[in-house]
This record gives structure tokens, sequence and C-alpha cells, in this order.
């Protein structure tokens, strides 16, 4: 990396440069992890500079959003959870060539073990005491998009999920007005991610929730 | 820009609603000097966002994600034409028009879409939400900074729990467009950022990038097999969260069960800010759907079986949040 490709990074953060130029930089950022290191640091550095008079975190807003956050959340009654991954599967499933080539558009990362929470956000909360909601501006490591794949296969998402997702940023779009903001994550690289457990969580009969109400 | 005559776009009735509605808001919250304002920039974001013509090349990253794209955005007599489209990465791309909405894989020649959703594009700005956000927010302005050659206000909009994100936004003035957006959770780190990096307004735009040079000829189609045309209803709904996390209130309600139909219900909750989405349907093994916890991007999602119906509920809030509101889903007597 050279001194050029950090003055264009300097640049790009202060809204400097944009056209040709700009989608060069991007370019080399997507390529080169020091450059995003460096991009990451810049960030602090200037967060660090914009905030050093009254902290990072600062001031009567933090105190009251460490305030908030510190109240005990009430657990929500949840009920029994009707399905446990890592059961013996297998029914087929009855995708259509054309379903499953398309359904592979789609994500979907299972994390089964919330399956097994005892409690809402009991964990979460005792987190956030620890750490009051901040924003500084520094490059995300935040959590990604995980594929999981258990039992080796390749089994694609559901196809249903590809319907609710596009209706469901449709809606979302228009009533909190991002507008295509909604629709980005489905652009991305990564919703090409595979989805075989939740096909593989279906159980027997036996194991589904029954409706209370249902003789 | 806010076109006239169709049935999509902005009445002029529509729009002096939307006026009284930050009008009144800005009366209900004047004790706190800064809450009107922000409010008045979040409704300019959202008429910007939706009624200005656009074009413009943003980096979005979310985690170790960093990738480069493309969003053309017009509103003209015939409505909103819009493409988003992947620079780098895979060939995606998505496409929303009068037709509806098609999700496109070029990388495997597939195509997802949804003609039915070519409604409720104006958004739904109302009195209630904006109250309803006060009380699980902190929403605040700062100052000014230099995005994409033009000049961005930063919006701060923090949760004042764990039920949901909060955003920073930053917004040109005076159009309110959006230059930056970033998403947090609960920790120091945003979970996504996306930021302009050239941006076109109004006669700039180049309508032909609406279009592409790549054919789709032998393309693979499938369209959504949700039901296309479902009722919008004032009726109660038959399945329910009993306990959906405070602030979170039904704003839409859809179904379709006519008996020439399957059971088909999808309900819209909203704090005012973050939307999220609950399906119920009869569950069928040859559709792939599952249950459990599963996660797009920022967009988490939660599944799970009651008696032999699929209840889904999904939205751009915490894992937990979709989770608690899935599992107090409950059918409702008659």
């Amino acid at each position: 990396m050279n001194k050029d490709s950090k003055e264009h990074i300097s640049q790009l953060m202060d809204g400097e440069i944009g056209g040709d130029t700009g989608r060069f930089v991007l370019r080399q950022l997507e390529a080169s992890g020091e450059l995003r290191d460096t991009w990451a640091r810049y960030h602090l550095i200037r967060d660090c500079m914009r905030y050093q008079d009254r902290g990072l975190a600062g001031g009567e807003l933090s105190d009251r959003v460490r305030s908030s956050i510190d109240q005990p959340a009430t657990p929500a009654e949840i009920g029994s959870t009707g399905t446990r991954v890592g059961a013996r599967w297998l029914r087929p499933v009855a995708g259509l060539a054309i379903a499953a080539s398309v359904a592979l558009m789609a994500v979907v990362a299972v994390t089964p073990n919330l399956e097994n929470d005892s409690g809402f956000g009991t964990e979460q909360i005792s987190a956030a005491s620890a750490q009051p909601f901040a924003s500084p501006n520094i490059l995300s490591g935040g959590p990604e998009t995980r594929p999981v794949n258990l039992n080796g296969g390749a089994k694609p998402a559901s196809p249903k999920m590809n319907s609710y997702l596009l209706r469901h940023y449709q809606v979302a779009g228009s009533s909190a007005g991002n507008g295509f903001i909604s629709f980005v994550p489905i652009v991305t690289s990564k919703s090409a991610m595979q989805n075989d457990e939740a096909a593989e969580s279906i159980q027997s009969q036996s194991e589904i929730e029954s409706d209370p109400d249902r003789p | 820009m806010i076109p006239a005559k169709t049935k999509e776009r902005i009445s002029s009735r529509q729009f002096h609603c939307l006026l009284f509605f930050v009008g009144f808001s800005i009366q209900l919250f004047a004790d706190d000097s800064d809450f009107p304002e922000a409010v008045k920039h979040l409704n300019q974001m959202s008429l910007a966002m939706s009624q200005m013509t656009y074009q413009g090349t943003f980096v979005y990253v979310q985690g170790s994600l960093v990738e480069t794209m493309r969003i053309t955005h017009v509103v003209d007599e015939n409505g909103i034409h819009e493409r988003l489209v992947a620079q780098t990465g895979r060939q995606r791309e998505l496409r929303r028009d009068a037709e509806g909405v098609r999700w496109i894989a070029r990388d495997q020649q597939a195509v997802v879409s949804d003609p039915s959703v070519n409604r409720g594009f104006f958004p739904v700005v109302t009195s209630d939400a904006i109250e309803n956000a006060a009380d699980f927010y902190t929403i605040s302005l700062g100052g000014l900074e230099p995005l994409a050659g033009r000049l961005g206000r930063k919006l701060s909009i923090i949760p004042l729990d764990k039920y949901r994100y909060g955003y920073s936004l930053w917004l040109e003035e005076p159009s309110g467009f959006l230059l930056k957006w970033e998403l947090f959770q609960d920790s120091a780190r945003p979970l996504a950022r996306l930021m302009f990096t050239d941006i076109r307004i109004g006669n700039e735009v180049d309508r032909s990038e609406l279009l592409s040079n790549d054919s789709m000829d032998g393309f693979q189609t499938q369209a959504s097999d949700l039901p296309q045309k479902p009722t919008i209803t004032q009726s109660k709904p038959r399945w329910i969260p009993e306990k959906p996390p405070p602030g979170f209130r039904l704003t839409s309600h859809r179904r379709e069960d006519s008996q020439s139909a399957v059971m088909f219900q999808h309900l819209v909750y909203s704090d005012g800010i973050a939307t999220v989405s609950v399906y119920v349907e009869p569950f069928s093994e040859t559709d792939g759907s599952g249950t459990g916890a599963s996660s797009l991007g920022t967009t988490n999602a939660h599944s799970r079986l009651l008696d032999d119906y699929l209840i889904t509920v999904m939205g751009d809030v915490p894992a937990a949040t979709v989770r608690e509101m899935a599992m107090s889903v409950t059918k409702q007597s008659p």
C-alpha cells in the first residue's frame, strides 16, 4: 500500500472523491485487507479527534441509554420449542429443478442453538449492561450471515423464504421509508448461501407443537 | 419530483396529510428541542427516497463483506422504476416497477418474481407512528459532514431497549437524500454500513441504466407462490403474536382464505422505525420450508410449526425479537 492509496482512503472518507476515481478506490478497498484496516484506523482516529472533548460514548444521552438498558428485561413467556435440529431426517424435498436453482439465491443461516435458549435475551441484556450502546464510525467486524451445513449436504434454501423476503422487503421499504435499502441484502454475494438445516429441522408430527385449542 | 396522476403516487391530499402529521408531531414534542427537527428530517428522507429521481454508486459493508452497488430510481407518470445492481461479486440485481419485483441472479440464470407487490410505495408516516417511535428510540440531530461531494446532517436513532436496532443516517440538506446509513445492535461496531460515493439527481440521471444490455434468454423464472392479491382487511387476525415486543403494533393485515385458495396471512408490525412481517400458511413438505432461526445480512427470521401451519416472522431487528414474536403466535378463537 503506497502513500497515494492512503491519501485516496482519506479523501474517500471525507467525500472528496467520486466518479471513476471513487470506484477505483472502492475496488482497491474490496481487494485489500490492508486498506480495509487503514480505513478502520482512520475512522477510529477521526472519531477520537471528534469526540475528545466529550467522550466517545458521551454525555447525557449515553447515560439515558445506559440506564434504559440496565433495566431488567421481562422475559417473555415462551412456549416450548417445537423442533430440534440435528435429529434424524430426511424426507426428500420434492424440489423442482427450477425451484432448486432459484432457491440458491436465498440465504438463510440457521442457528439452531437459539432454539434451546431457556429465556429471551437474558444473556444479551447483561452483556449490554457492561457495554452501553455507542456508535463510533469504525469499520464493522459485526456478525455475518452464517452458512450452516450440518450434514455436509447442499440442499438449497426454501423458495418459500425467497418469496417471504421479497414481500417483506417491499413492505419494509415502504413503511419505514428506507426505499431500496431494504433490498440491499439480497443483491449481495452472500445472498447465495445455502440452507439445508431448515428443511432438516422439520420433525415428525409427534415433535411438532400442538395448538392448545386443537382437540 | 412529485408526480401527479398515478395511483401509486402521492395525492395532494396525502401530501397535506403528511405535512399535517409532521406539524402535529412537532407540536406534540415541543418540549424536546431536537426531536421535532429530527422527525422533520426523517420524513424528508422518506419522501426523498421514494419520490425523487436519483442514481448513484454506493459501497455496502456488512461484516467482512464489502460490495459496490449501483442504484437507479426513476419516478415518472408510470410510477416508480428502480434497478439495483451489484457492481462487484456475484451478478445480482433487483428491479421494481409496475410489473412488480424481480430478483435476478445472472450467475445462475435465475429470476424470482413477485408481481403483486407494486403498491404502497408511499411511506406510511402517521402521527401515531412518530409518537410511538419516540417511546422506544432517542432521535437526535448532529452536525453537517461532507459526503460524496455533498453536505449531510447526521441523524441518530438510538434504541432504548434490546428489541430493535439503532441507526445513524446522514441526510443531505435540504433534499433529505440518504447519503450514508449505518445500522447498530448493542455493540460498539455497526452491523452494516452503506455510503454513497457519487450521486445524480433529477435530470442528471441516465435512465438507460434501468435497462440491461445483457440478455436474459434462457433464464429460469420462479414466480412467488404467495397469494398475489391478498385482501387488506381490518378484521381480527386468526393468528397473532400474543406478546409482541414493546412498541410493535399491528399496522397491516393481509389475508387470503377464500374457499378456492389456501389460507394465507401476512401481518406487519412496526414500532415506527423497524418493520416485522408475520406470515402464517399451511405447512407443506414439498416447498422445502423449515423451522428455526435464519438470517440474511441483518435481516433475521424465525419459523416454527403450530399444528399444520408454518409461522415465519422476519424483520430487520435482532434475532431474539423475531424469535419471541414467532414463539408467542397463537391461534385466536373464531
